[in-house]
Formats: structure tokens, C-alpha cells, sequence
């Protein structure tokens, strides 16, 4: 009876990594450094757990202009949040693999108002999204375009 | 055998576990400097410029207002034939305005929005009514009293903007409207053929993330009447992201406050118009009777974020009247152009005197 149950749970432990690797490896191909089309940062996804997340790692402009200190969500409703540097920041969170190209249920942060949109990403070829942040419904929203970047060896 | 399992499975449910609450920031030691050197993986990286700068008052999607005018006179000319620049000394109408206010409505939905193109679609709702005491002047159907006092007057509007940037530096701007105003009924609109046409065109430059400017022509009703004239948009943030400009010269020209990323203070000027067909009016000659309003507000606005995409704005200010003159127009709705020099006669001359006003607003802006 014991080495039924052992088999078994070994059989449900197969399953669980099967489901658990196998069925995200789609959604994998999200993860990467990525450039908004305005070129003034760059964004590197990864995964943590089962969901992406997107945080800051290059800034045209690192330094406050006013202060000449790095940037820091200034910006952000939460006060005990403004000393944040902006490099490292999350600014995609929590976006989940859909299927056919597609992540959604997330979240995308603008550090220049701090408002934080509703977001779904889609993948329009491997080197290029389409990221949409909306309020509310996806009718009021704005899509930009992002670039895959391939990081050199120096 | 039972331990190992045990460990597969806490192994195996690791991605499961590892979900973490959403976290703002990388705890991670990274290197940054790795990233410097990241280019496109397929060469190309086509940067367009955005059609908003640093700090500008939020656009929006929807607003709902209340506009409100404090007392003033109006003196109101017979229907006739006058001149530019008559001066009228017994008006054939006058009335002392208690107020004069409505609701205006706005929504600007976007059809396309992406870096490469902005093309969006709305419509807008105004509603002026007059409540008047002390009238004099003879009562009947050629008093412009009368007729205005019954439903007021309204507009509605339809509008579309197209915004396509052209590089990284220049972008086009296009705007179109079409409105329908007058003094009608809404259970009873008039007819089409009054549909009043605006539109502008703009080429301008974004030399940067705190300056956009352009230039164009418009062809608008802003005064009341039919004209065109070249445009000019300045928006400038200043580099301590605290003071601004947001000008669209001659439509109107406001200096801006930033107090924070959700709340800042707009003074300034605006200038409010459109062209009213004057139903049910008798008129001499059997042509339409158009009033020509037109008004010059001075006034400081305040707009602070209430929660989320939601803002509230408070506005004052003196509404000065630049035009309450009216003309005749055809029957078939065919307007004309006067212009600067154009030497067509006015069919009233009117005078409003200044009067304070206040407009509240609460509005879902835009990402």
C-alpha cells in the first residue's frame, strides 16, 4: 500500500513539473531586455514564480537634472516610495501567458505621473511588442511598441 | 524513497511557491552597466515623438461641467443693416441677466492610439440658459429676448483629432468639428444644413521631452463667425518641471503651476465661441437670423487628481463679451466669411457687459 501512494505521488510530482515548466515555456519568450519607442529607457522582463515582471535597467537620463542624483519615483501616490531609485524599479508586474502571443492581467507604472494603467502585452514578431496600458477598458488606452535588444559582450 | 518524493514535489512546486506579492523594486545586486551596450536584435529601433511633453494638464476622455455666469446687462439692437463699427445708442432690447450657465459635456474616445498614430473621436454637449429679469423691449416674435429665453441655446458636437508623428523631432496635427447650435429644443433639433464646420492643421517639432511647438492654420468660429487664421502652439515645461506654458495662440494662452505630478494651476486666457441659428425668430427678410457669440474668458483654473484617472477642476474668472453681434445667413444654411476686411453688414449689434464666471468639472483623463 505504501509503494502505491509513493508511485502515485511520484506520478502527481511528474505532472506538476510538466504543467509547472512545460505548458510557460511560451510565455518565456517574453523574458528579455526591452526598449519602449520613446528610447529613453530600457526594460528588462523576467520571470518570477509563474508571472512576468519588468523593471527599469538603463535610463538616457540617469540623474535628476534638478538635484544631478539619480532618479528616484518621485512621482509615486505612495510618499514612503519617493526615495526609490527609478533603475530597478518594477514597472511591469504580475502579467500572466494568455496563449497565442499574448500576457495579460498586468500592470505597467509611469514614473512620469505615477499612475499605474492596466496592461496587456502582445507579441507581434519575436523581436517587437505591442504593450497597451488602458483605464478601465482597453478602448481607453495607448499601445506602444517595444524592441527586443540583444546585450554585447564588451 | 518517501523523502525524496517529498523534496521532488517542493522541487517541482517551486514556480507555484515563488509568486510572489506585486514588489516595486529589484532586491538583486545587478550589474547595470551591461545594459549600456544593448542594441535592437533586428537593427531597428524608429523612435516617434510623443504628443505630450513633461507636466501638461491632463487630457481627457470624459468631462462633465457645470458653467456658470454671475449677473449682467444685455442690450440688444433692433434687426437691420449695419455696419463694422456702429455704435447704436437706443437699443431696441435690454434686460438685466441674473445668470447664465449650463452643463457641458465632453468625451474624446480613442479610435487608434499607438507611437505611430493618434486618431481620436468625441462629441460635446453645451447648454446656456438664460434667466433674465427687468426686460424691456416690445414682446414678440422678432425679440431675440424672447426667443433665446425659451430653450436657451445648445450645441452639439462631434470632433476628431489625428495626431502622426513623423520622426522622432516633427509631428502633424489635425483636428475637425462640426457642431450644431442654436436655440432649439432637444426633443426638436434643426435641421442639418446649420451644422457649422471648424478645422485646423498643424506641423510642428518636439525638440525634446519640455518643449512642443507648431504652427498651422484653422479655419473657426471661436469669435462667433466664420474665419481664418494662422495658429500657434507653444507647450513648454520649464527644467525645474515646476512652471509652464500651454498656449495654442489665438484660441487661448495659459501659464501653468505644477504643484506636483496631481494637482497644478492654470491662469490665463480662453476664447469661447460658436455660431447659434435663431429658430422661430421673425426676421425682415425672410433669411435665418445667426447670433455671433464669441467671449473672451480671463481666468485661473485649478485641477488636482480626486483618485486614480479621476480629476476635478475649479475655474474663475471675468468673462469679457467679444462678440454678441448677429448676422443674416440663407435659408439653406450656407454661411459666409467676413473675415478681418470683409465688408458684409451685421443684421443686430449687441452689447453684453463683463460678468464673473465659474466653471466646476470633474473629468477621467487619459493615460
Amino acid at each position: 500500500m505504501m509503494k502505491m501512494t509513493t508511485k502515485l505521488c511520484s506520478l502527481l510530482v511528474l505532472i506538476m513539473l510538466f504543467l509547472g515548466f512545460t505548458s510557460n515555456d511560451e510565455g518565456d519568450r517574453l523574458i528579455g531586455v526591452w526598449q519602449p519607442s520613446s528610447g529613453k529607457a530600457k526594460v528588462k522582463i523576467e520571470k518570477i514564480g509563474t508571472k512576468y515582471y519588468g523593471k527599469i535597467v538603463w535610463l538616457k537620463e540617469p540623474n535628476d537634472p534638478n538635484t544631478q542624483k539619480p532618479k528616484v519615483d518621485k512621482n509615486n501616490p505612495d510618499e514612503s516610495m519617493r526615495n526609490v531609485p527609478l533603475k530597478g524599479y518594477r514597472m511591469l508586474k504580475d502579467f500572466v501567458y494568455g496563449g497565442k502571443d499574448q500576457w495579460n492581467e498586468g500592470t505597467i507604472y509611469d514614473p512620469e505621473n505615477g499612475s499605474t494603467y492596466s496592461c496587456e502585452i502582445n507579441m507581434k514578431d519575436k523581436s517587437t511588442l505591442e504593450i497597451r496600458g488602458y483605464i478601465g477598458v482597453k478602448a481607453l488606452g495607448r499601445t506602444d511598441v517595444w524592441k527586443r535588444l540583444e546585450i554585447k559582450a564588451n | 524513497m518517501k523523502n525524496l518524493t517529498l523534496l521532488i514535489f517542493l522541487l517541482g512546486c517551486t514556480p507555484l511557491f515563488a509568486q510572489t506579492d506585486s514588489v516595486n523594486t529589484s532586491q538583486e545586486e545587478e550589474d547595470f552597466s551591461m545594459y549600456e551596450n544593448a542594441t535592437p536584435t533586428d537593427g531597428k529601433n524608429i523612435t516617434f515623438c510623443n504628443p505630450k511633453i513633461f507636466d501638461l494638464s491632463p487630457a481627457r476622455f470624459v468631462s462633465i461641467a457645470w458653467d456658470h455666469q454671475l449677473p449682467y446687462e444685455m442690450n440688444l439692437s433692433s434687426q437691420g443693416d449695419y455696419a463694422k463699427g456702429t455704435s447704436i445708442n437706443n437699443y431696441n432690447e435690454s434686460a438685466k441677466v441674473n445668470s447664465t450657465g449650463g452643463l457641458r459635456l465632453f468625451a474624446n474616445i480613442p479610435v487608434i492610439s499607438s507611437n505611430k498614430f493618434l486618431w481620436q473621436l468625441g462629441g460635446n454637449f453645451w447648454r446656456t440658459n438664460y434667466s433674465f429679469a427687468d426686460v424691456k423691449g416690445p414682446i414678440n416674435d422678432t425679440s431675440l429676448i424672447q426667443n433665446i429665453s425659451k430653450n436657451g441655446l445648445t450645441t452639439f458636437g462631434l470632433n476628431s483629432t489625428v495626431f502622426k508623428p513623423l520622426n522622432e523631432k516633427q509631428f502633424l496635427l489635425a483636428q475637425f468639428a462640426a457642431d450644431l447650435s442654436g436655440n432649439y429644443a432637444l426633443d426638436n433639433p434643426q435641421g442639418l444644413r446649420f451644422l457649422r464646420y471648424s478645422a485646423s492643421l498643424l506641423w510642428g517639432k518636439r525638440p525634446n521631452d519640455r518643449k512642443q511647438w507648431a504652427v498651422g492654420l484653422t479655419r473657426t468660429y471661436r469669435t462667433g463667425e466664420l474665419n481664418y487664421v494662422p495658429i500657434l502652439l507653444f507647450n513648454w515645461t520649464a527644467p525645474s518641471r515646476t512652471w509652464g506654458t500651454e498656449i495654442l495662440f489665438p484660441a487661448r494662452a495659459h501659464v501653468r503651476k505644477n504643484f506636483n505630478a496631481r494637482s497644478l494651476l492654470l491662469g490665463g486666457y480662453e476664447l469661447d465661441g460658436q455660431s447659434y441659428r435663431i429658430g422661430g425668430i421673425s426676421t425682415a427678410s425672410n433669411r435665418e437670423l445667426e447670433l455671433r457669440r464669441g467671449e473672451l474668458r480671463f481666468r485661473m483654473e485649478y485641477q488636482r487628481q480626486i483618485s486614480g484617472f479621476i480629476w476635478g477642476s475649479i475655474q474663475a474668472g471675468y468673462r469679457y463679451n467679444f462678440s454678441y453681434r448677429a448676422d443674416y445667413t440663407e435659408k439653406d444654411g450656407t454661411d459666409f466669411f467676413r473675415g478681418f476686411v470683409g465688408k458684409q453688414q451685421y443684421a443686430m449689434i449687441n452689447e453684453l457687459s463683463g460678468a464673473l464666471y465659474f466653471n466646476v468639472g470633474i473629468h477621467l483623463v487619459s493615460p
